[in-house]
Order: structure tokens, then sequence, then C-alpha cells
């Protein structure tokens, strides 16, 4: 005799394959997989291999924010870790292998976990706001070691190193399908491959009674505290499960981009950036990252046309100037879009949605 | 003159998405005290949180002296002459006794001064502590603090949660007769377990279970009543 | 004895490099540790009094540190070119001079503060991930219009005369700036401790601080102390932005950014709400700060870092902080 649970579950499962959403994500799945042989511009692919990354990124992050609930500035410097530490590994220690790349993965995957841990340990005891400036000053902390520790870190100019076997630029091995097999093709879908994996797993962690502990948790603490749940040890899971994968896109980040110093891969215009796509796409959406990294890259892709617009403005000194400093038009979206979109893009469609299904 | 100075209507507060009250009534009679009865998460304190405007109810209607006071915020409540002592005697622990009591003060004046020495001369625990940390008072004397801080203004409802919780016998004796001497002053809404304490002071008495008022009546009445004392207090 | 113990350990910390160099120089460092201590509690204070009361992470605080600096900076240009006190050698000139940029200052920030409190913060009380966020985007924005407006580079901060160089004591070299910047700081502490203990204002603000709710229960309209909490932290951070403008004899656009974090350290290391914690913190900062940087210059920043993690560990509310 099956319970009303287990027969609801058989049910979903069964809805599942119905559900537009599933084949609206396999279609983007689908887009991803054919633009660098059906697009010949280099830049649409670097668009979309960075649109994945960054989705992916963003996506670790609103586990933390959207659905444990927790404010964290710190998530930029685990992304550095995985970046930097891959191309230390990669270009630090001769000719790079394979081997290195793992190495370099496994070191920063096991650094994050054990920062996001202990960070997480003596700071979620006290308040939220609390927490949000503590990372907020690790973060800073990181950014000024990554700058000062040269030695280690090629300071301000940062490190470029070269990838290893498949994934190095100059490798080319002939034909497939009448498209040329290049280390670039190979590191886009491989790269891809892993956004995609991450996604599914995050996916897979929302869902879990974890996850649907931790929406607990996020949404009345004490309540949670009260019903028994370990609110302070699943706070620190998942947490540091948000920071390893957010380590592991930054890796993955440095195969593509070949290129990693702290004002890209650790300082605040990163975390400012992460906070943004979050928002448009809507917080607590796991998907809506996906589409916040697109709106926010393709935008700024198009901003040089922008600055065009400033000299057809009159061209006066402070039109000039407005246009040239797009970060002021970025925070007053930022601004308008918290005040209006609280939501994001996918939240707020969803709540549409809902509201027309269910005529309330 | 209306004849009750505080009218709750069928009201309905939630508490997030949870509907705590659903549908709680009492009037309170002038210059009587009126207590509010129930097990424990019946939903008196929601109803007097409500009542002094730190909850806004869903639907209902809660009306002093005739007026609406609804959808006002809590310090216009207050400032009618709405007094209110919450559960855990809400006192400002590092403030001294005596800024405790100026800052229950609407307005620091003569009139308040001089309410406030009838206070001391009333609780003269208060007086010999004036200066020091309210933190470091007893329960009891916490009890005092907090009764004496609302009747620094001149109240004409006093809506006090629980004060005999979690002190002593005897205390709660003290207490019982510090309230006895200004009872007569205002119009008073008592939420209290200790029945003792209630059929010592009560007029009259609503009886609130799962959110809903299910019995109502003189004081006298319940007293004699122990079918109903069992059922809906356990006692 | 509880609340003496953080004094005494800032005591036994600012006589511990002493063992390491000469009085000289120790002395010189003290100086300069105290100033920039001094500074920092400008800022920290107005923001641990915003948190303490409203509950409020205020990232534009910052930017509000750098709006004061540079509006201390236009009225001190203007002083300077039009009737030339700057370079006059009357001290009581140059002394009205600051005063002026002074006010520049804390008026421009009292207006933003206001404004600040009305339109971004008051529509997300009590939702602190949208007011970390909504306060972030102003911040930019705010630094942003700096930029514009003053062009995005350092700018050279012109400082008065009398102000200038130092004081030979005893045959020790003393900088008057940070002396001034001391005697300010104190000046403040001293100020904001009678506003908060002697005046019915202060006593209501810091009831508040324990219990928004029952502050409201007594009949306070909160909301207007609130406005004028944030009001007066922003003016203080102002200062604070001129008078480290002062110091630095710069002015640069990312300015507040920079120090807000030592703020932030100050607050978590003092206590939220608590006046006296953020002088203690911030002086405990400063002076570590200055010594650590001359041992070993690369490991300052990470003393102020282990220091917060310290007091985290001891006591998570901070040295002054009410437990809640």
């Amino acid at each position: 005799m099956t319970t009303p649970i287990a027969s609801a579950r058989r049910d979903e499962r069964a809805r599942r394959w119905r559900r537009p959403t599933l084949w609206l994500r396999l279609g983007v799945l689908a887009l991803f997989v054919l633009v660098p042989v059906a697009v010949p511009s280099f830049q649409a692919t670097d668009l979309a291999i960075k649109i994945a990354l960054f989705g992916a990124l963003v996506a670790s992050y609103d586990v933390v924010i959207g659905y444990t609930g927790i404010v964290s500035f710190g998530h930029a410097m685990f992304f550095g870790f995985g970046a930097y530490s891959v191309a230390l590994a990669v270009g630090r220690f001769g000719a790079p292998t394979y081997g290195h790349l793992l190495l370099g993965f496994g070191i920063a995957v096991l650094l994050s976990a054990l920062v996001a841990t202990l960070i997480g340990a003596f700071s979620l005891r006290v308040k939220l706001i609390f927490f949000a400036m503590i990372t907020l000053a690790f973060a800073e902390f990181a950014g000024i070691l990554a700058v000062q520790w040269s030695a280690l870190s090629g300071g301000e100019d940062g490190l470029s190193p070269k990838m290893p076997g498949l994934f190095a630029v100059g490798w080319e091995g002939g034909r497939v399908l009448g498209v040329p097999l290049t280390g670039k093709l190979v590191t886009y879908y491989v790269v891809l491959a892993a956004c995609a994996a991450l996604f599914l797993v995050m996916a897979r962690f929302v869902a879990s009674p974890l996850g649907r502990a931790l929406q607990a948790i996020r949404d009345n603490e004490l309540r949670a505290e009260a019903l028994g749940v370990p609110t302070f040890t699943l706070q620190i899971v998942s947490s540091s499960f948000a920071s390893v994968v957010a380590t592991i896109v930054g890796g993955c980040y440095v195969m593509w981009v070949r290129y990693v110093n702290p004002e890209s891969a650790l300082g605040v215009p990163l975390m400012l950036d992460v906070l943004l796509m979050v928002i448009i796409g809507g917080i607590g959406t796991l998907w809506g990252s996906v589409i916040g990294a697109a709106v926010l890259l393709t935008a700024r892709l198009l901003l040089p046309d922008l600055r065009g617009l400033g000299t057809l403005l009159g061209g006066s000194e402070i039109a000039q100037r407005l246009t040239e400093r797009w970060l002021l038009v970025f925070g007053v979206l930022f601004v308008l879009v918290v005040f209006f979109f609280p939501k994001g893009v996918l939240g707020t469609t969803r709540d549409a949605l809902a509201r027309r299904r269910r005529p309330a | 003159m209306v004849e009750f100075v505080l009218e709750v209507e069928e009201l309905h507060t939630y508490i997030g998405q949870h509907h705590i009250l659903q549908g709680v009534t009492l009037r309170a009679r002038r210059d009587a005290v009126t207590v509010l009865l129930g097990r424990n998460g019946a939903g008196k304190t929601t109803t007097m949180r409500s009542i002094i405007g730190l909850l806004h109810p869903a639907r209902g209607a809660i009306r002093f002296e005739g007026a609406p006071i609804d959808r006002l915020a809590p310090y216009e409540i207050a400032r009618l002459g709405v007094g209110f002592v919450p559960e855990g005697q809400g006192i400002f622990a590092t403030l001294t006794v005596d800024e405790n009591l100026r800052v229950a003060m609407h307005r620091e004046d003569a009139p308040s001064r001089e309410r406030l020495r009838r206070m001391l001369v009333l609780f003269p625990d208060l007086e010999r502590f004036r200066h020091a940390r309210a933190g470091t008072l007893s329960g009891g004397q916490k009890q005092m603090l907090a009764i004496a801080r609302a009747f620094v203004n001149p109240q004409r409802l006093l809506l006090i949660d629980e004060p005999s919780k979690g002190l002593a016998p005897i205390v709660v004796e003290h207490l019982i007769g510090a309230l006895r001497a200004v009872k007569h002053e205002t119009t008073v809404v008592l939420v209290e377990q200790n029945f003792a304490m209630a059929e010592a002071l009560a007029d009259d008495f609503y009886l609130v279970d799962d959110g809903r008022t299910v019995h109502e009546g003189p004081m006298a009445a319940l007293a004699g009543d122990a079918a109903l004392k069992k059922k809906y207090l356990g006692i | 004895m509880k609340r003496a113990a953080p004094v005494l350990i800032v005591l036994a910390l600012a006589l511990l490099p002493l063992l390491g160099m000469e009085p000289r120089v120790y002395l010189t460092l003290t100086v300069a540790g105290l100033a920039m201590g001094m500074l920092i509690f400008l800022v920290a204070s107005g923001l641990t009094l915003i948190f303490g009361l409203m509950d409020v992470l205020n990232f534009a605080h910052g930017a509000l540190f750098s709006w004061g600096a540079y509006a201390g900076f236009g009225a001190v240009l203007l002083l300077d070119r039009r009737a030339g006190w700057i370079e006059s050698p009357s001290v009581a000139l140059n002394a009205l001079a600051l005063l002026a940029a002074v006010a520049a200052a804390a008026l421009v920030a009292l207006v933003l503060g206001v404004a600040l409190e009305r339109v971004i913060v008051r529509p997300v009380y009590g939702q602190h991930m949208f007011q970390i966020l909504i306060t972030l985007g102003a911040s930019i924005v705010l630094e942003e219009l700096i930029r514009i407006v003053w062009g995005p580079n350092d700018q050279v901060m012109p400082v008065p005369i009398s102000f200038q160089g130092s004081w030979d004591l005893l045959d020790v070299i003393v900088l008057r700036v940070p002396v001034v910047a001391i005697g300010l700081g104190l000046a403040v502490y001293v100020g904001l401790q009678l506003l908060l203990h002697r005046t019915r204002v202060g006593l209501i603000v810091r009831a508040g601080v324990e219990s928004g709710e029952m502050v409201q229960v007594m009949g306070h309209n909160i909301y207007r102390y609130f406005t004028a909490v944030f009001a007066l932290g922003s003016a203080l951070a102002a200062v604070g932005g001129l008078m480290w403008a002062i110091f630095r004899q710069s002015v640069s656009p990312g300015m507040g950014g920079e120090q807000l974090i030592f703020a932030f350290i100050v607050v978590i290391i003092g206590g939220l709400g608590s006046v006296t914690g953020s002088l203690i913190g911030a002086l405990m900062v400063g002076l570590s700060y200055n010594y650590v940087a001359f041992l070993l210059p690369k490991a300052a920043l990470g003393v102020n870092m282990a220091l917060m993690v310290l007091v985290l560990l001891v006591r998570p509310t901070g040295l002054f902080g009410a437990s809640r």
C-alpha cells in the first residue's frame, strides 16, 4: 500500500515529462551546444560560454542568498580561489598536464570548503548583518592579499597560464562532421558540460529534503529551530556547498579565459556583477541566474554603442562623462530593480503566471 | 460617554501565513477589570498585540472610546491613552529605573513627574533602586517597574499581559495588592494564566480558545463553574 | 570590572610595541595611530548607532564619507581662491577655514542623509537583504556622481598653513594635523555621550537601541528618531571623511569604500549600538595598524582582521555590545 506522499511523488515524476519548463530548458541547452558551430563569430561563442559560467556562479550564489537566506559578500572570493588555484597549478610547475589541472581543482575545492566552513562556524552565530560585514571584510582582505603577495599571485597584473593537452590553444584534432576540432572548441564543450552538471547538482540540492529544510530556515528561522531542524549545521553545509561550486566555476573560467587577476576574479566589481545578475534573474529562482547573466553580459557587450549615444546628446562634457561612467547607470539600475522588481525576471514571471492560473 | 472603553469585534489576525486569531470578540467596561483567559497558544497575547497596533488585523474592528484604532501605529494608540505592559515586562535593561520611567512619559512635564512621585511612593523598592540599572532588578521588581511605567501617563485603558509569569507566589500576592490599589483609576484588560490572580482582580471574563472567543460573562459566574474551567483551562 | 577589561587590553596593547622600537618612533606612531583611530571612530560611531537603533546595514555610509570630504574640499578651494584663508598666516583665519569646511561637510551630509533615509532606506525596513542591496546601489551611484562632477583622479587637498607641519616638543616631532584630529575626535565623543545620556532625545534613542517596539508602545514615533540618527550618523561620517582628506592631504572618489571596511571591523569589535565601544575599537584598530605597519608593513590589515576574528570568538556581540 503506498502512502499519499509516495503516490504524489510518482504523479509528479510522470508529469515532469509533460511540463513546458523542461522542454524550455532543453531548448536553451541545445542553443548553447549549437552556438560555436552554427555562429561564425567568436564573440558569440565567448558570450555564450561566459553566460554559462556566470549563470552557474550566480546560481551558486542564489543557493546562499535565495535558498538559505544568508547575505554573503565573500562569494566572489571563492570563485577567485578556484581561478587562482588552477592558474597556479597549471602555470607554476613547468609544462602543464592534466594532472596539474586536477590538482588545481582539488586544492581549491578543499581550501574553499575549509574556509567557508570556518567563516560560517564563527560568523553564523550572530545576526545576518554581522555575517554580511564579516564576509565583506574577508573578501577585501583576500583581494588585498592577492595584490600584495605578488610573488605567488602575480600582483595586479595577474597570471596568464597555458592549458594542457586538449585544452591548449594550439591543439588541433582534425575534423568531426565537417567542424574543425580545436583546443578552444574542446574547452568550450567541456566547460559547458561542467556548468550544466553543476546546475543539475544544485537543482537536486535545493529540491532535496536538505534543500527544503533550508527554505524552512530561510522563511522562519525560529520556527524551524523549534521544529528540530539543526539550523546552524545546515547553514554551514549549504554555504560550503555553494562555495565549492563557485570554486569549480572559477577553475573552469580560467580554463576558458586563460587569464586571472585580482579585479576580474576576486574583487568587489565581480561581486557587484553577481549581485546584479541574481537580482535581475530573481532571488530564490535557480534558473533565473542564467537570465540575469545573459541580460547583464549582453548589455555590457553592446555598451560601446551606448557611448556613441553620448556624442549624439550634444557632446557636452557632462553627457560624455555620464555615458563613460556606465557604473552610474549600473547603480541606478540596481536600485530600480531592487525597488520595483525585487523578485527579478523569473520571480515576477512566475508570480504573474500563478495569478493567471488561480483567479483569486 | 461610551459604555465600553474598548471594543474588539470578530478580530482575525495572521502572523505570516498562520491564522492565529479567528474571530476574537471582547468588550471592556469602563473602570472595570476584564480578564482574557485561555490555554497556552490560544491567542491571548496576539490579541493584545493587535489592540496596541504591533500587529495589523486582517479582518474585524477594534474601537477605543468608540473610535476605530485598527489602522493606527502603536505610538498613536499609546498617545490616545492606552498603556501596554507586555509579557516579559519589556524593561530597558541598560537604562536605570529612573530613566525607564522617564522614557515612558509622553512628555516630561510637571503632572507626569507628580505621577512618577506617586508611583515611587506606591512601589518603595523602585525608589530604593532608582538609579540602578533596570536589568539588575529581581523579577518581581521588574514587574513593579513595568506597571509603574504604565501609570506614569494618564491612561484610560491599560493592557497587561501575564504579569504573574515567572514570579514566586509571595511576589504574586504583592502584585495583586499593588494592582488592586491602582485598578480604580482606569479600565484594565488583563491576560492571566494564574486563575487565583484573575479571580482576585477581575470583574468580567472572556474565554479564548483556538483564536476564538468561546465564552464570556461576569467573573463570579466563572468561579463557580467547574465544568467550564476544566474544559477550557484544564483546572 | 567587566567594562574595564577592554580598556586595560587597549593600554597593554598600546605599550607593547615599546619593546620593539625607540621611544621617539613609538611616540610618533602612537600619535598617528590615535589620530587614525579617532577618524575611524567618527565614521564608526554613526554606523554603530544606525545599526543599533535601526538595524540597518548602511553601505552608503562610505559614500557619505567621500561626499563629506569633497564638500569640504570644495569649501576649502573656494576660500582659498577667493579669500586666501588657507595660505594666510593668521591662525584665526585658518581655523575659520577649517570650521567652514567641517560645516560644509556636515550640512551636505545631513541633507543627503535625510534624503537617503526617506527615499531609499525607509521602504525596506525589516528586510535586511534588500537594505544591504539598495544601500549598496545608492553608494555606487553616489560615488560615480563624484567621479562625474570632480573627475576620477586623486586630487590634492589644501591644508591651512597653521595646521601643516609639526610642533617640536622636548625634541620629539609631533605632527599638527593628527593632534587636531585627536582633539576633534574627543570632542565628538564627549558631545555624543552628553547627547545620549543627558538629553531626552538621547534617552529615547538608547531605549530604542534595546527595543524599538517598546519605545513605540510608550508613545514615541520611532521613525522620526530613525531619520534623526541616520542624519547624525551621516554627518559624522562626512566630517570623518573631511578630516581624513586633511590627514592624507588628498581626496579620491573611492576613499569612502576603502575606509568603510575599517569602520565595519570597528563596529564588530566594539559592539552594535555602543559609542564607547566604537571608540575603544577604533583606537585599537588605529594603533595596531600603525604599529604593525611599521614593523611588518604587509601584515597591517591582517592584524585588524585577526583582531576582529578574536573578538568574534570571545564575545560575538562585541566588547561593549548588548547580548541580544
